[in-house]
């Protein structure tokens, strides 16, 4: 992951969103970054391109829900291209997708590596997914996210 | 039969499929064990220990081969695996997934078949959850309560996470003492559950280096979550998992 990240930070365009996720039983506002800061395919001294605005979703699976979509920039990064779309409504992500990721193991480094930002509407429903019992322990929600918080502080230097 | 009993200082979970013989002494040797080696209680071998009133070549053979274990392992993680954090002697980063393989043998020697042990989240599966059914293990969503990022299917199968949000930062790195942050969540799966406990363990003291490492590692697969909320896995986890 921090190779990832240095490798991003290295060739950094600073685009990236804020998004306010809420904790369901205690509300606590924690900032995340959804999408890392990779190279962009731009010509020298090119401003770096902004998300556009758009009123349609383009014809690629998945795609982002309700609200205002907006669709980053196709970014080349270590692992190969990641293209991100996200739903706005008064400046809250409603929803974000991941329309292109590195799959392709050819162009990666280290081929063996997958990797993909958790985002909200990938996460499952324990009750839907039909799971029999669950790793990963006994959650504390405000532990994780003063934890979060200062990892995010860290990830952002 | 489903129960639930809180041991170490967490929920212990034993679900066998076909009656409940061995359970009760499946849980009273989860009782015994934590009785010796938590760092907890002030009378366990590990603190009388920890204070001077045991020496470790005192200490009784089960003790000193739990020790001696927990020294294999730190040799094989390259010291990232330590029962020490300098002086002090806390070996449950290896005692829980012992304890659950413990319990297991407890199980299989009633002729259980069909289960799981659930320790604090670190889970050994056996057999199917029901004919033809592979057992679900969910990994639990860092920030999403509730929901889960994957479910690993499972035979016999060892499932161990460590995590930040478990305690908030309890897991450190033996090299520097320094909290170990740069991985929110980390999940090993593979055969045994010992070594998926420890692995996770070490790994996630690692830090951003877990699935270059774990990518090595014979037999296990990992899926890790960054402090970006960014899985990275291995190139065979995705064959674990149901499809999604």
């Amino acid at each position: 992951m921090r190779r990832a990240l240095t490798a991003f930070a290295a060739t950094v365009i600073g685009v990236y969103w804020l998004v306010t996720f809420k904790v369901t039983a205690e509300p606590i506002d924690v900032p995340v970054v959804t999408v890392p800061s990779p190279r962009v395919t731009t010509a020298p001294g090119q401003r770096t391109p902004q998300p556009t605005a758009r009123t349609t979703t383009p014809a690629t699976t998945g795609g982002v829900s309700g609200g205002t979509a907006f669709t980053g920039p196709t970014v080349e990064t270590l692992f190969g291209p990641v293209q991100v779309q996200i739903a706005l409504s008064g400046g809250k992500i409603l929803d974000v997708q991941a329309l292109q990721l590195p799959s392709d193991r050819s162009r990666s480094a280290r081929i063996s590596q997958y990797s993909a930002p958790i985002l909200r509407s990938e996460a499952i429903q324990a009750q839907s997914a039909r799971v029999d019992v669950v790793s990963g322990a006994t959650y504390t929600s405000r532990a994780y996210a003063q934890s979060l918080a200062s990892a995010l502080k860290q990830a952002g230097q | 039969m489903r129960r639930t009993d809180e041991i170490m200082g967490m929920p212990i979970t034993i679900d066998v499929r076909d009656g409940d013989r061995g359970t009760d002494e499946a849980f009273a040797e989860l009782r015994r064990i934590d009785a010796i080696f938590s760092p907890f209680a002030p009378d366990s071998a590990v603190s009388r220990i920890n204070d001077g009133r045991l020496r470790v070549d005192d200490a009784s053979a089960e003790v000193q081969d739990v020790l001696a274990r927990c020294e294999r392992h730190e040799t094989a993680t390259g010291g990232f695996f330590s029962a020490w954090r300098g002086a002090v002697l806390d070996p449950s980063g290896y005692v829980k997934g012992w304890a659950i393989e413990r319990a297991c043998a407890i199980l299989d020697a009633h002729g259980h078949r069909a289960y799981f042990v659930d320790a604090g989240g670190d889970v050994r599966t056996r057999g199917e959850s029901d004919a033809g059914e592979p057992w679900r293990i969910g990994i639990r969503h860092p920030v999403e309560r509730g929901s889960v990022v994957r479910v690993v299917l499972g035979g016999d199968l060892a499932v161990a996470t460590s995590g930040t949000y478990e305690k908030g930062g309890h897991i450190y790195d033996p090299h520097t003492g320094a909290p170990a942050d740069e991985l929110v969540s980390l999940t090993v799966v593979g055969p045994s559950i010992v070594e998926a406990d420890v692995q996770a363990t070490a790994a996630f003291a690692m830090g951003a280096r877990a699935i270059d490492y774990l990518e090595d590692l014979q037999g296990y697969e990992a899926y890790a979550i960054g402090p970006d909320l960014r899985a990275t896995w291995t190139s065979g986890f995705d064959a674990l998992c149901a499809a999604s």
